[in-house]
């Protein structure tokens, strides 16, 4: 089994016996140590209690950072320009909510802006701020709070949807008009990959912990 | 660890509750969770009759979203209004299968499953219909799992609208339809969300228990 000695606990909180509560059945468990990589499931209804995953605030601070530089690219190039003739659309991550917002559908461009731009901000850049200092043993001011915070917003993410709607509609699109990719459309595939893996890589026990025995010092 | 399945302690009659948030258990006695601060409840709060209203709500505005246009196209001073189907069905027609079965699975199969498995989840967790809480389990976090991907043809029309702005020649507005199905996405997410999975198994043990309850015995 690949073990890094280094990584494979973390300070536990002071107290104890640590105990586990299965999201599904509230089945009590005892939190053991497991190790990296490894998963374990509940004796009731067999729903995953916890995973150990491996190296997390490492792989957290490296995806959420090199996510919010691409979200500059994305925000500053365009994704998609389409010409007709002698006229010729842009379409960027902005654009698609303002478009909405000045046609008549500012309810829709808010949710589109929200979905697409405000929350994957929040996590990106709220995942850095909690565990970039985390690692080094030292706790954020605020960041109990903005992890609470994307715990909330986690969910209305959309960036991957958003995504399979620009394939969808450049497929529609593509019958009516010529169509050139930008680095927007490219800088933003990999802005979903590394928000993705980001995510995949939040270690919510191994987090949670930390910040306890960080605020407690 | 592995003890007899039946056994294994469950939280409450324990007076043990694990935070919404950061997940630390807890005696509930302690009303507030000591290491992020919000507040201890035994079961989401008032789970069954706020998924069943945001239920009735996304009931209601599913009909809107599907009879209403999502977009309008005025190509040449000539307007089509389209409806999630009608461009579906075009996608069909074009020859366009996958994308077809894509818009097709994500626009009209994942909210119908969400508010059928949602109302199946609601009446099983009452006791109305006989259940696996295991496989019940699995149905409620398939559908967490795959609420957001409906938004994708709200995304589509955000997409069009802003590319389709050819002057005279074409131009794609969005339709009173599309606030409908946005609002079905986001009230069915809302509604998962406050569902908890925790009243499946407590309608199971309750049932256990009266089967395990002996009778008294008549007496003539």
């Amino acid at each position: 089994m690949r073990t890094r000695l280094s990584i494979l606990t973390w300070p536990k909180p002071k107290g104890g016996p640590h105990y586990c509560i299965c999201h599904f059945c509230d089945t009590v468990h005892h939190a053991e140590q497991i190790p990296e990589g490894k998963s374990v499931s509940c004796v009731r209804c067999g729903a995953t209690l916890f995973q150990n995953r491996p190296a997390s605030l490492v792989r957290v601070t490296a995806f959420s950072l090199t996510a919010l530089l691409l979200m500059i690219v994305v925000h500053a190039a365009p994704f998609v320009q389409m010409k007709a003739g002698t006229l010729s659309t842009e379409l960027t991550l902005p654009s698609a909510a303002r478009a909405l917002i000045d046609e008549g559908a500012p309810l829709i461009g808010l949710g589109v802006a929200l979905f697409t731009i405000v929350t994957p901000l929040i996590l990106a850049g709220g995942l850095l701020y909690v565990c970039a200092p985390l690692m080094l043993g030292h706790i954020a001011p605020g960041a109990k709070f903005v992890t609470r915070l994307m715990h909330q917003t986690e969910p209305w993410n959309m960036i991957e949807v958003f995504l399979l709607g620009v394939l969808v509609s450049l497929l529609k699109l593509g019958k009516l008009a010529e169509l050139n990719f930008g680095l927007g459309f490219w800088a933003f595939a990999a802005l979903m990959i590394c928000m993705a893996a980001a995510v995949a890589a939040i270690d919510k026990r191994e987090l949670w912990d930390r910040l306890e025995v960080a605020a407690g010092k | 660890m592995k003890a007899n399945t039946k056994q294994a302690p469950r939280g409450m009659p324990l007076g043990l509750v694990s935070c919404h948030v950061c997940d630390k258990v807890s005696p509930i006695s302690l009303q507030k969770c000591p290491r992020c601060g919000s507040e201890l409840h035994f079961r989401k709060q008032h789970s069954l009759t706020r998924t069943i209203a945001l239920l009735f709500a996304a009931a209601v505005m599913y009909v809107p979203a599907n009879l209403l246009p999502v977009m309008s196209i005025r190509e040449l001073g000539v307007l089509t209004e389209s409806t999630i189907v009608a461009g579906l069905i075009q996608f069909w027609q074009a020859g366009s299968y996958p994308i077809a079965i894509v818009i097709f699975t994500a626009s009209i199969l994942i909210p119908l499953f969400k508010i059928v498995a949602l109302i199946w989840l609601c009446a099983a967790a009452k006791g109305y219909v006989p259940h696996s809480s295991k496989m019940l389990g699995k149905v409620y976090w398939i559908t967490e799992l795959l609420g957001r991907w409906s938004m994708v043809d709200i995304f589509v029309v955000a997409i069009l609208v802003t590319m389709v702005q050819l002057g005279t020649y074409m131009r794609i507005t969005p339709g009173s339809g599309a606030l409908a199905f946005a609002s079905v996405v986001v009230l069915t997410m809302f509604a998962a969300m406050s569902f908890d999975p925790k009243l499946l198994w407590d309608q199971l043990e309750r049932e256990e228990t009266a089967k395990n309850t002996p009778l008294p015995p008549t007496k003539p």
